[in-house]
């Protein structure tokens, strides 16, 4: 997955919770206003009702009636407990109070009636809403604990937009999965018609230019362009093969088939198999393995086969027949070198190349040599081109794990 | 009696290339463009063995593989564009005989055609000529010069692996694997010494063999006579 992919999906989804969370404070705010009354009952500081009471020196007046609802009521006790004035004071509330009623309404409830209490010179102001109306409840909080409230919020808010982050990677992570496997798929299914569909007029091309090659009926010359059209067939059909399983390896689509192996059978059979399909007269080959068996590799056969022919044909397509070709392993470390030389550079500088274009210098060989890094790869290992005089390839691949 | 062979392709110009190479080497064909048509020509051309794509108009290969074997039992190859493992797998887990992918080269057709004929309508005769010495595959002996020579089992086993492939390469390992079971490793030298006993039979000048020639560090080969 790309980096900037991911930056902007981490971006996308922080600024997604932080509209969340000032969207939630807007609603709070809306909240707050749409149950606000306009500044009466219980939004209305007891204060204001207080203000509202004056005492003339005879009676008390309120002036504040229109910032009481209509339900509501009020009253005032003196220092002794008892109402001295009251205002829609329902009947079932007492007169008199002691402090043990004083001390538990201004905390709870008076007869059921939720009252707030306001403390004045002249007494205590109580003001009361209608029975049910108001849920009343004593809160207690330690100061410390009441000062670590912000803290704990952001610590809150930090480990959700945390764990939003973390699930909107793997969701992000797996879209692009699946995009990225629907377009492999679309690739490889696209280059596999493709191919499958060269394949049947390729047969027929190769078929009859290899009869004209023997037909004893035509010219020398004929037979020479009939053998030049069978065998430049024979690099399509390769190249055709490659390209098919570089893109499966690409989009691994490829499973490998391990298998324990004997680096030693292996190689002198793709010696035997190279010398035995006709190259007995393209080159000089010769097998080079150590006295000592080499240790064993789990490796699929086929892919290896694939790669180390792919390195010997290579040789004999850029080089003049009879040049040498040389096949070998050897340990080094952890690691088994198979490895093949032959033929001429034309630049004599030595460099040792991962790329296998670099070192091919040619888009038009390059799929086999990509082929041959992307199967060392596969199996945990690596290709290395040696752009040296012989030229060489070496395939590192590990030695089984015991 | 020259060997019927089935081609069932929906291609035509393919088609045609394959009969022109099967009928060149001298074998008789027969062909079906389709599922359908390969059902109606099968059980009348009586085939010594089948030529068969997997991809067809009407059906694939795979399932039409089932149905010829179930009207009779020869031998089929694969002919097919598909070189997935998967469909190489498939059709040889059928039990079709070979998988030949396209494109691919007469000489190639032929000789797997060769081989499956020979594994499957193996000749009653025994006897093959190797230079001036005549081996006995029945007896599993050799005679050389009019006087009878044993094999031993190593040495006949030996000979036969070479004889099979002959004119090509065949690795020290394929050798000790067709001799002993188990792991191969050490057996080289033993293999050498058989391969000088069977020298010592076969050959007129041991040191000097005409046929059984050693690749150095890949194995042996049984080399063809002139004209074989």
């Amino acid at each position: 997955m790309k980096l900037r992919s991911l930056q902007k999906g981490a971006m996308l989804v922080t600024v997604s919770a932080l509209l969340i969370f000032v969207i939630t404070l807007l609603g709070w705010f809306a909240f707050g206003c749409y149950i606000s009354d306009g500044g009466r009952g219980w939004n209305v500081p007891i204060s204001e009702y207080s203000k509202a009471l004056t005492w003339d020196g005879k009676s008390y007046t309120f002036t504040g009636e229109n910032l009481l609802e209509e339900d509501c009521w009020m009253m005032l006790l003196n220092p002794q407990g008892q109402v001295v004035w009251s205002l829609r004071k329902p009947e079932d509330t007492p007169e008199q109070y002691t402090l043990t009623d004083v001390a538990s309404f201004t905390r709870w409830y008076l007869e059921d009636y939720p009252v707030r209490c306001w403390v004045r010179p002249d007494g205590l102001l109580v003001v009361g809403s209608p029975k049910g109306s108001v849920w009343k409840h004593d809160i207690a909080m330690n100061t410390q604990d009441l000062l670590q409230i912000p803290i704990w919020f952001a610590g809150i808010f930090l480990i959700a937009l945390g764990s939003v982050l973390g699930l909107a990677w793997l969701t992000v992570g797996k879209w692009f999965r699946q995009d990225q496997q629907v377009r492999d798929a679309a690739r490889s299914n696209w280059i596999n018609g493709v191919s499958h569909d060269i394949r049947t007029p390729l047969s027929v091309v190769m078929g009859y230019a290899a009869q004209l090659e023997d037909a004893p009926d035509i010219s020398a010359l004929y037979r020479q362009k009939a053998s030049a059209i069978r065998s430049q067939s024979q690099v399509i059909r390769d190249l055709v093969n490659d390209l098919n399983l570089t893109m499966r390896l690409d989009c691994e689509m490829q499973a490998l088939r391990k298998e324990i192996l004997r680096p030693e059978t292996l190689l002198r059979q793709i010696g035997a198999d190279f010398l035995n399909s006709g190259m007995e007269t393209e080159a000089d080959f010769e097998i080079d393995l150590p006295e000592i068996p080499l240790p064993e590799m789990n490796a699929d056969p086929f892919l290896l086969r694939r790669a180390i022919n792919n390195l010997l044909t290579n040789c004999v397509r850029h080089n003049s027949p009879g040049c040498l070709i040389r096949l070998g392993g050897k340990t080094v470390g952890k690691w088994i070198v198979l490895w093949v030389e032959g033929g001429m550079v034309t630049d004599s500088t030595e460099t040792i190349s991962h790329h296998p274009l670099e070192s091919d210098g040619g888009a038009a060989h390059g799929t086999g040599l990509r082929l041959v890094a992307q199967i060392a790869a596969a199996h945990g290992g690596k290709a290395e081109f040696h752009n040296s005089t012989p030229y060489r390839c070496e395939l590192w691949l590990p030695i089984k794990e015991s | 009696m020259a060997y019927r062979i089935f081609i069932v392709d929906d291609e035509p110009a393919l088609q045609k290339m394959v009969k022109d190479i099967l009928t060149q080497e001298g074998y008789e064909t027969d062909a079906a463009l389709s599922c359908a048509q390969a059902l109606e020509r099968f059980r009348c051309a009586a085939p010594d063995a089948v030529l068969l794509d997997v991809m067809l108009p009407d059906g694939d290969g795979f399932s039409l593989f089932g149905k010829l074997r179930d009207i009779r039992d020869v031998p089929v190859l694969f002919l097919s564009a598909r070189d997935e493992d998967e469909a190489r797998l498939q059709g040889l887990g059928l039990g079709a005989d070979d998988y030949i992918t396209k494109p691919f080269l007469p000489q190639e057709l032929l000789l797997r055609i060769k081989a499956v004929l020979r594994r499957v309508y193996r000749t009653v005769s025994t006897v093959s000529q190797l230079g001036k010495t005549k081996i006995d595959w029945g007896k599993s002996n050799i005679f050389r010069d009019g006087a009878e020579i044993a094999l031993t089992a190593k040495e006949f086993t030996l000979l036969k692996k070479l004889w099979e492939a002959r004119g090509n390469i065949v690795t020290i390992d394929a050798l000790c694997a067709a001799l002993w079971d188990g792991p191969l490793v050490g057996y080289e030298n033993t293999l050498m010494v058989h391969i000088r006993r069977l020298r010592e039979k076969i050959e007129a000048d041991p040191s000097h063999p005409r046929f059984l020639l050693t690749v150095r560090g890949l194995g042996y080969r049984l080399k063809r006579e002139e004209g074989q």
